[in-house]
Order: structure tokens, then sequence, then C-alpha cells
């Protein structure tokens, strides 16, 4: 059975369709990208999918439960997370601080929360940053503590909105052995990103967006391939140069 | 002091003390707050004058006030800024009981506390019903302020424009009526001891963690499964409480309440804010710090220079304001933080 299944969620704003009919399905542990041009709908399928935008039609169903509409926390609490796109730490308190807010979860002890809040530092290799403030940190240790503490909060699956974008290629490269090492550990991995290395190096498939619609869909290898999918997307983007 | 402290594994019964009680900067405010407890407790012994005695007890019972606030506007971030509501309600609570019903103090204070808490639920349901945040949430509190003041001076129940006095009797401790200041600021004492102790609770629980993800960012907390919504209700419902409780004490200690006198954002800035922004909004240490610097000083320009031109004090107080808020932006508990870092931080470095 699918972890995670949209059914043909549409969002509009005004006259604009954001996103139409969107379909996917996520397995349990699965690496899915989801890519298109600026502007296609990524981030706003996957505030559909978080609860932060009411669905103009269609469904999402995660773990066989349909979740279309409730509040964040509560998708949060039944164990679908999520990052942003612009990283939101809480920059007043320390990156411990951070993490237990996602540790605090499932449990009310802080002892419990803290533990598990260490735990998911050190497994990303963030313990040397416990004492910090979050507000002064670099973009790239900001980017790995938005992630860090979406996973403490015990989740089956993370929507992963541009987890690299704006990092040094061994930054991003030091991301994707965390992403990885997550989908290892049985969490299902949405992510929307715009480097194509990434995506190609990461996702076991590959969704694409144009305009709201799917355009293509399938293996990496395939996906790349796709005319419709180079006109739209690719092709744009290398002739931007990236 | 900066060497005992570090040293954890000595075995000195001293320095495991100073561990106790100043080993991280939580525990640091705690036990600097309780320092602060002790020294108005025994202040009666050396300070003789009613006056300053009444000053001391004042200061107290803001920094009661200022905790108060602080758990709703320094931990969760809502901008109540009409926070006297609160008092006000909590205070004509207490008299009303007491004059109309007989109810004795002790427990009308303990009811306006819970009239002010039921105030504050609605004020939450209201605001989040409608999406009213930062802003429009201060705003919308102002107005209901302003509401409440005049439905108070036209409610003749209450004793419209002319307030309620408290019939001094016989001093009892059954109606709270003493002879001397004493007993009062041992009251006041025990609501900041409770005051303290609640708010460090909070602070150090998932409640606290919550209420600062709120405040540093809503839609964040929301994703790692905060319902803010409650959360924000139930910060809103323990700032209430705690200030109609000290409404109550407020107006058996003046014995006197009329709607102009607390329906008011200028005694609301002296009573509410005052404090807890020039001690650190958001800290644990910041009311109470504040409110000893801010009551005696709102004091003495009041008596100094209240006998020229009216305003002049109201002048010199807002400069004091303004200028405590540009020098220290974090208040006094951000400057005694940055001290304790200094003295605390090589030590650890040793380790």
């Amino acid at each position: 059975m699918a972890l995670l299944e949209v059914q043909n969620i549409t969002k509009r704003f005004g006259g604009l369709v954001a996103v139409r009919e969107l379909s996917l399905t996520i397995n349990q542990g699965q690496i899915v990208a989801l890519i298109g041009p600026n502007g296609a709908g990524k981030t706003t399928a996957f505030n559909i999918i978080a609860g932060y935008y009411k669905a103009d039609g269609g469904k999402v169903i995660f773990n066989g439960r349909e979740i279309t509409n409730l509040r964040p926390d509560q998708i949060c609490g039944l164990g679908l997370a999520r990052t942003f796109q612009v990283v939101r730490p809480f920059g007043g308190i320390s990156v411990l601080d951070n993490v237990m807010v996602g540790a605090y979860a499932h449990t009310s002890d802080a002892k419990i929360a803290k533990a598990k809040a260490e735990e998911v530092l050190e497994s990303l290799g963030l313990q040397r940053m416990a004492n910090q403030m979050a507000k002064g940190l670099p973009i790239a240790i900001r980017k790995r503590l938005e992630i860090a503490r979406a996973v403490a909060t015990d989740p089956q699956m993370i929507l992963l909105d541009e987890a690299m974008a704006g990092l040094r290629p061994t930054e991003a490269e030091e991301v994707i052995g965390m992403v990885r090492k997550l989908s290892e550990n049985g969490i299902a991995i949405l992510l929307v990103e715009h480097v194509m290395k990434v995506v190609m190096s990461l996702a076991e498939r590959i969704i694409v967006l144009h305009h709201g619609e799917t355009i293509a869909e399938g293996e990496p290898a395939e996906v790349v391939k796709n005319k419709q999918c180079i006109e739209a997307y690719l092709g744009e983007a290398n002739n931007v140069g990236s | 002091m900066n060497t005992q402290i570090s040293t954890k594994s000595s075995r000195s019964p001293v320095s495991r003390l100073l561990h106790t009680l100043f080993g991280n900067w939580d525990r640091t405010q705690l036990s600097i707050s309780f320092i602060l407890v002790g020294l108005m407790a025994i202040s009666p012994l050396f300070v003789r004058s009613p006056y300053y005695m009444g000053i001391i007890i004042l200061a107290c019972l803001y920094s009661f006030i200022g905790i108060s606030w602080n758990i709703v506007s320094g931990f969760s971030g809502q901008l109540l800024i009409a926070h006297i509501i609160f008092l006000a309600l909590g205070g004509y609570t207490t008299i009303v009981l007491l004059n109309t019903f007989r109810v004795m103090p002790w427990v009308g204070i303990l009811l306006g506390g819970v009239v002010a808490a039921l105030a504050g639920w609605v004020i939450a349901l209201i605001t989040l019903r409608y999406g009213l945040k930062m802003d429009y949430f201060a705003l919308f509190t102002i107005a209901l302020l302003v509401a409440l003041r005049t439905l108070f001076l036209k409610w003749d129940f209450v004793g419209g424009a002319v307030g309620m006095y408290i019939r001094l009797a016989e001093p009892s401790v059954a109606k709270m009526i003493f002879a001397t200041k004493p007993p009062y600021l041992y009251i006041a004492l025990t609501l900041l001891v409770a005051g303290i102790l609640i708010q460090y609770q909070i602070y150090r629980s998932k409640m606290g963690k919550y209420f600062i993800a709120i405040r540093e960012d809503e839609a964040a907390a929301a994703a790692l499964g905060v319902n803010t919504s409650r959360y924000k209700t139930i910060a809103v419902l323990i700032g209430a409480a705690l200030a109609g409780v000290g409404g109550g004490f407020y107006v058996m200690y003046v014995t006197f309440i009329d709607p102009t006198g607390l329906f008011n954002l200028g005694i609301n800035v002296e009573m509410v804010m005052a404090g807890p922004i020039i001690g650190g909004l958001g800290s644990l240490l910041g009311p109470i710090l504040g409110a000893l610097v801010n009551k005696p000083i709102a004091e003495l320009v009041r008596g100094t220079l209240a006998e020229g031109r009216s305003g002049i004090s109201l002048i010199v107080y807002g400069v004091f304001l303004i200028t405590s808020i540009i020098v220290l932006p974090r208040g006094l508990a951000g400057l005694f933080h940055n001290l304790y870092l200094r003295l605390y931080r090589p030590s650890q470095d040793i380790e």
C-alpha cells in the first residue's frame, strides 16, 4: 500500500490554477522528486499536502487515512513532516531547543525530548552546534537544522522543499548524504529541488510539473529523455545556465 | 566564584551548592529571583517609613504582574498590549464580591483570577476566530480596554465613574485589612514566589518551548506539531489568571478602584509593561529586575517633579523608558546574561 496518495488535488489563486488535478503516490522509504520550472506549483502542492493551504478539490491520503485539510500540526502528528524553502529556524533559542520543539511532538517529558533531540543532532552531525543560538548560524547549518527539526518529530515521511538550494557543492553533498540516510532508515522523502544533479543522484522517481499539471513521470533516466520535459524545464534551465 | 562554579567534580559542599544554584543560566535567574525575594522579605527590618515600604510592596506586586505579562507577550509573543484589562477585572471582581456579597477577599482574589481567565479565553477565541495577530491583536486588546472603560463608567452596579471603595473597618485578617504595611508585603511576596515558580516551570516544560516556538515563527511551529491555537489560548489564559489575582490584591491594598484608574493605557505602561521591558522581555529574571528599577524611578520622578508643571514627570519617565530600550534592547537580564557567560564560559572550556 502506498504511504502517501495524492488524488487529483487542485488549487486556485483567483483566476490562476496553481495546481491542476495533481496525483502522485509514494511508498515507504522511497525518495521521489517533484521538479518543474519556477511557478510550476511545486511548493503549492507541498503546502496543500502539509495542510497550509486548503485544496479546492481532490484528496490527500496518508497511511490509509484522509488528511485533506487537516491542520499542519495534526498532519505532523500523524507522521508527515515538512521543511520550508526559506528556512525558518527559531532564531532566539539554541539549536538543541529548536530540535526539542520537534521532539516534543510525541512526548511531554523534557528528559525524553532532550535525549531524542540530542540523538537526532548527533545522527545528522550537528551535535557541536547544540548550544549555539540558531540566529547566527551559516545557511548550510540552518538548512540542516531545518531537516533535523523535522526528523525529531519521528516522521514516516518528510517533504523537503529545496533543502539544498543556495548551498555550495560540498555542502549539498553532505545534505544528500543526510537524505539518503533518512531513506535507509525507512523515511519516505518527497523533495522539491532545482539542482538536477541532486535530483538525479537521489530520486527513484521524478514527477515533472508544468503550469500546475504533471507532464512527465518516471525513473530519472526516462524523464530526462522526455521531450516535453526537456522543453518545459531542462531546456529552460540549460538556457539560464544552471 | 568563577573557579568554584567550574569545578563540578570537586567535593566541597560549598561548590556543589554553588553549582546547584548557578550551574546554568535558567537556574541562576531563579536563584537571583529568590535572593531578591529574600531581600524584600527582610526589608521591614531596615525600612521604617510607610512611604518606602509602600514602594517595595508595589515593586513586588509589579514583579508579579510583570511575570503574568511576560508569559503571554514575552514567551508566546502575543502582543497583549492592554493586559491591564485583566487586573481591572480581577480587582472589580474582588471588590464587588466583598462589598456586595460579603465574600472574603482571600477567596475573592482567586475568583478575580478566574473571571480574568474567562475574559482571556474569550479574547483568545475571538482573535483566533478572526485571525488577528501581532499589531491587529494588540489593537484589538486596546479597543477592548476602551470599550470596557466606557461600560464600567456607565455601570452603576460597580459604582460607575466614582468607582468602589473598601469600607475601612477594624484591621482584620479575614477581610485583609491591616494597620501596618508588612502584612501586605508578605502577601505580595507570596504571590511573587508563586509567580516565579509558575513561570520557571512553564519555561522549562514542553508548554514553554511551544510558546517560544510560536513567538519565533508560528508557521514553523505548526509544521513541528504545535497546535498553535491551543497554545496561544493557554498562554493568554495563564497570563490573564495571574494578572486577575494581582489586580485583586492591588485593590485590597489601595482600597479603591475606578474605571479611569485601571482601564488606562498610561497606567498599563507603568504597572505592566515597563518592568519586563526594562528587565528583559522573555527572560525569567526580567520582570523582577525591571519592576525593582521601574517602580522606584517612576515614584522618584513623580515625587520630585510633580510639583512643577503638570506632565513634566511623565516626559522624564518617558525619556527614561526610551533610553533604557535603546541602551539595553535585551533588558537588564540580557546584561546580566552576558556577564554570566563571561564568568562561566572560560571555566567550561577548561573542562
